[in-house]
């Protein structure tokens, strides 16, 4: 691997220089490879004359501080001997970066506490002062070489990720050889993922890794890695299985063709608990008595399965080719994955014939019972916050993210189709209806399905990955809104269908300076609820959901979700910039505080925590504290009667009617009128014109105005401070009119124009 | 007292599309005795069944029309945990069908503008229309509102004879697709079980859905 094309030594002290940053990563620090040994000591030596010339130390982020703290108090005997030394070689930099700090050669007071995660820290610094500075970065995190890498290409300028050697020299890979590195991290990590040993991090590197050397491979125009490699490593991680494992960890296609219809297969008999089945998975078969009958649902029956399994049996009409096929391909790769109930096995009947399938047994509560509804969710998790909502979101999209990864359509995502448990773990049930290979998922949900697809029959149509993404973005806001839908608004007639057609978010948002101030948002605490979100992520539902957002027809993806939720996660448990402590309450009652100084106190009156946040009030420069909470407020004036209809008097005309139809105070044909009047009192009047430039000026509703208070009408665009007149109110440049003192407005109108007629062409041919 | 107030929170606090019901029920002289006994017996059971339905309990609103030589109003719409159980009915005067059908609509078409001007979804309600005898007014306004609704996919409506003196012919006029029942003897529980395992069925599923209705279920209660 350490021949010369691989890899490239350049002097690190070239980072050193003015307009040049360089920056240390924890593993670097936690390295205990004894072939690099010294790299970081010789670093230090050779640099330190240009640190202090330059005044430019070398940046180690708040962020790697605090990761070396945590992991220095780790009990380095209790780990493996490798992980004791890196354990120990944390506590050693600790100290050292502490000296290194005192006379100016180490900068550790940069970083962004917000963010917890310290690549997006690098990665979003390089990118901000890529135009700035030439910037280094030491690290041997291949992920992140990756992504710096290819974000130099894209934005065309000098940013180097590489690892010291025991010189202090940087080593920086060839493309070809990162590229490489990161197929083997890949399929690595696929591998685990594949036999079942993989945890989240694994999955959520394949889910990061596969897009990403795509994008690679495309913009240094790079080969597919040797396939030796591949197969070598994979191998080894999972000698266990039959399958090959390459296929196993290996996407399903990414553009298959729709398969041909469905059709029902021949089956003897549908059996039920207490009978035999055989089953049959990718490595193994036997038979069993299908135990207690634990649901039944719409497609077929769930029984007791083994210890941590159920069993599917469909009924008589949904024992089909695409059933049996979709199964069959699902069990022949072996997905062991946490959190999703995949099929494991296929069972037959006594005949032989197929009649549903094993999968793991999922815990907890549907959704729809869960979170969606207020009564219980009260009930079961009664004393969940916010940040627990957006842990659910969390755990629900790192499994989508897998699932898309392997280009796997999930189709009929609904809060029937997964549940939560009590320690916030998401299981996806319904497997079978996913969308695999060209086997279509032939069920919906209206709710969830996305404005293209709607119309279309879930059967025989394939779905596109964006309607899956429209299907999460609903889902995500109506776990982070309590069940509320996204598309809820006044004025509607129920239709679903068309609420999502029509695209109309009605939640209220300042969005890139714009105030969208929908009338028809709901009414009752949603609102509150909505204010007190995140506003990254209220941004991007806002993008996502209404008709002129950024991404209304490019949907975020799943890992562009995860972004936003665990930036909300970091922000809700930062008290620094979550000045707000209702932010993370379920069900706000207010709107979300001003500023940091806004005075938030308890109610008086019932005493609810937090329940008054201050009213800014632009005119006395301060706030207004209420005196009471909005629930308070809202229940204080007690009617008697309230089914009995109001009677009031219209202003204008003095009819009787009853008060829920008077709008300001008029009946609905003076409210009319009305209207008409404001309208035209916004009018231009344009029979008086501006006895200056002969352009109509002023508005119906001006004149009226100055008549009304007794005042003389203006006959001139009104004159700021020193007589200037706004910049299109010109005098016609004929000073011969000057002395027509007294002729009517009409005329000099008419002869104005045409004077200045003959002037422009004039001054356009010289005349 | 808050009550009033609270009543409104929940309607929009609660996200769960709502299912109005509308029964509307023939109150003349002629249901005296055991059939006016046995349908109340009927509703309170059908709120029961509402009652302790996981998905019905949230979406289901339920009001009652009753006509007799007019048509009133038993109580308005209110979810299950507002109700309270009618303790009886009084059968006295006339058959005035017409009114009652059309008093019946009026309230549901002000119900989904209360959805729809507080930001609730709804289901398309349903109209339960229960006789014992032949309407003794003109019925064509109130039919022509129900098939216009039917057609619109704006209404499902259940037009149930009771006994065998129920004017089948004219109930037939208000359902064009489904011909109307006549209920077995007083068999109102058996119609009200179903009625409630039905809301329940359209509470699990999606505003717009079309949820089929388990017809083999009435074969108990009804013959045609």
């Amino acid at each position: 691997m350490s021949n010369a094309t691989n890899h490239q030594l350049l002097d690190p002290v070239d980072f050193l220089q003015p307009d040049r940053r360089l920056f240390i990563d924890t593993n670097i620090f936690m390295d205990t490879d004894t072939r690099r040994a010294g790299g970081l000591k010789r670093l230090f030596e050779r640099g330190q004359d240009a640190i202090v010339a330059n005044r430019n130390p070398i940046v180690v982020p708040t962020k790697v501080v605090r990761e070396l703290e945590k992991q220095s108090k780790l009990d380095p005997a209790a780990e493996s001997p490798e992980r004791g030394a890196a354990i120990k070689k944390a506590a050693a930099a600790l100290t050292f970066l502490d000296s290194a700090a005192r006379v100016d050669l180490v900068r550790k007071d940069l970083g962004d506490d917000t963010n917890p995660y310290a690549d997006d820290l690098f990665l979003r610094l390089f990118e901000r002062f890529a135009s700035t500075y030439e910037m280094c970065l030491l690290t041997h995190d291949i992920t992140l070489k990756l992504r710096i890498r290819l974000l130099a290409h894209r934005l065309s300028k000098r940013l180097v990720v590489g690892v010291l050697t025991k010189d202090g020299d940087l080593e920086v890979d060839s493309d070809a050889a990162l590229f490489e590195r990161g197929h083997r991290k890949y399929v690595r990590h696929a591998a685990h993922v594949a036999d079942g040993s993989g945890n989240f991090k694994d999955e959520s590197e394949v889910a990061t890794l596969k897009p990403l050397l795509d994008d690679f491979q495309k913009a240094f125009g790079l080969a597919q890695p040797n396939l030796a490699v591949q197969r070598r490593v994979a191998k080894t991680s999972t000698s266990r299985r039959k399958t090959s494992p390459a296929a196993a960890s290996k996407p399903f296609s990414a553009t298959p063709r729709i398969k041909p219809r469905d059709s029902a297969l021949p089956f003897t008999s549908v059996p039920a608990r207490g009978d035999e089945v055989s089953w049959t998975s990718a490595t193994k078969s036997g038979s069993f008595r299908l135990g207690a009958l634990l649901g039944e649902g719409g497609e077929g029956s769930v029984y007791e399965g083994g210890r941590n399994t159920v069993v599917k049996i469909f009924d008589k009409d949904h024992i089909t080719q695409h059933r049996k096929e979709k199964i069959e391909l699902l069990v022949g790769r072996g997905l062991v994955v946490e959190g999703m109930c995949i099929p494991s096995a296929v069972v037959r009947n006594n005949a032989g014939e197929f009649v549903g399938y094993v999968m793991p047994k999922a815990r907890g509560h549907e959704f729809q019972r869960a979170i969606f509804n207020k009564r219980k969710f009260e009930k079961e998790f009664p004393n969940w916050k916010k940040s627990d909502l957006v842990d659910v979101c969390i755990s629900f999209l790192e499994k989508v993210q897998y699932l898309h990864s392997m280009n796997v359509i999930l189709g009929d995502i609904n809060p029937k189709n997964l549940m939560v448990d009590q320690k916030k773990n998401v299981f996806i049930i319904d497997a079978d209806s996913w969308q695999v290979e060209g086997y279509p998922c032939p069920v919906g949900t209206p709710m969830f399905t996305s404005p293209s697809m709607l119309g279309k029959s879930y059967a025989e149509d394939l779905r596109t990955i964006e309607d899956d993404l429209f299907a999460i973005a609903t889902m995500l806001f109506m776990i982070v809104m309590t069940g509320q839908f996204p598309y809820i608004r006044t004025g509607t007639d129920g239709d679903m269908v068309q609420l999502i057609k029509e695209g109309k978010f009605a939640f209220q948002i300042s969005i890139r300076g714009k105030e969208y101030n929908d009338r028809n948002q709901p009414d009752g605490d949603w609102k509150y609820m909505w204010s007190h979100i995140h506003k990254p992520l209220k941004d991007l539902f806002w993008d996502t959901f209404h008709n002129e957002g950024r991404h209304y027809q490019k949907r975020p993806t799943a890992t562009d979700w995860l972004q936003a939720f665990k930036a909300y996660k970091a922000y809700l448990s930062n008290a620094k910039v979550n000045f707000d402590p209702m932010s993370n309450e379920i069900r706000p009652i207010r709107s979300k505080a001003f500023r940091p100084d806004t005075p938030i106190v308890d109610c008086p009156q019932c005493g609810r925590n937090h329940a008054i946040a201050g009213i800014w009030h632009d005119d006395t420069q301060d706030y207004y504290v209420p005196s009471r909470c909005n629930k308070c407020r809202d229940i204080a004036p007690v009617r008697t009667a309230p089914a009995r209809a109001v009677i009031v008097q219209c202003k204008d005309c003095s009819t009787s009617i009853a008060k829920d139809r008077a709008k300001y105070g008029r009946c609905p044909a003076c409210a009319k009128k009305d209207d008409e009047r404001q309208a035209r009192s916004k009018t231009i009047d344009p029979s008086r014109k501006c006895t200056r430039c002969q352009q109509p000026f002023i508005t119906y509703g001006n004149v009226e105005w100055h008549q009304r208070e007794g005042k003389p009408v203006p006959t001139t665009h009104k004159a700021g401070y020193g007589g200037t007149y706004p910049a299109g109110c010109v005098p016609p440049s004929n000073p011969a009119r000057g002395t027509t003192g007294k002729t009517s407005t009409s005329t000099i109108n008419k002869t104005a124009k045409k004077k200045k007629k003959k002037g422009l062409w004039a001054r356009l041919f010289g005349g | 007292m808050a009550r009033f107030n609270l009543g409104a929170d929940d309607l929009v606090e609660n996200p769960t599309p709502r299912v109005p019901v509308s029964l509307c029920l023939d109150t003349s002289t002629s249901m005296s005795g055991s059939p006016i006994e046995e349908l109340v017996r009927g509703v309170n059971l059908f709120y029961d069944a509402i009652d302790e339905d996981d998905d019905a309990h949230d979406s289901a609103e339920i009001n009652i029309v009753e006509f007799n030589s007019a048509a009133g109003l038993v109580h308005d719409f209110a979810s299950i945990e507002r109700l309270q159980r009618i303790s009886s009915l009084t059968a006295d005067g006339m058959t005035a069908m017409g009114p009652g059908v059309n008093l019946a609509l009026d309230t549901l078409e002000k119900r989904k503008a209360t959805y729809s001007g507080s930001g609730v979804l709804y289901y398309q309600p349903w109209l339960v229309l229960m006789t014992d005898g032949a309407p003794t007014d003109n019925i064509d306004h109130a039919v022509k509102r129900v098939v216009d609704l039917v057609g619109a996919k704006k209404l499902t409506v259940f037009p149930i004879g009771i006994g065998s003196h129920a004017d089948m012919a004219q109930l037939a006029r208000f359902s064009p697709h489904r011909p109307p029942l006549r209920l077995d003897g007083l068999k109102f529980k058996e119609f009200f079980e179903w009625l409630s395992k039905s809301v329940a069925r359209v509470s699990r599923s999606t505003p717009g859905d079309t949820v089929r209705l388990d017809l083999e279920g009435l074969a108990g209660w009804a013959e045609l």
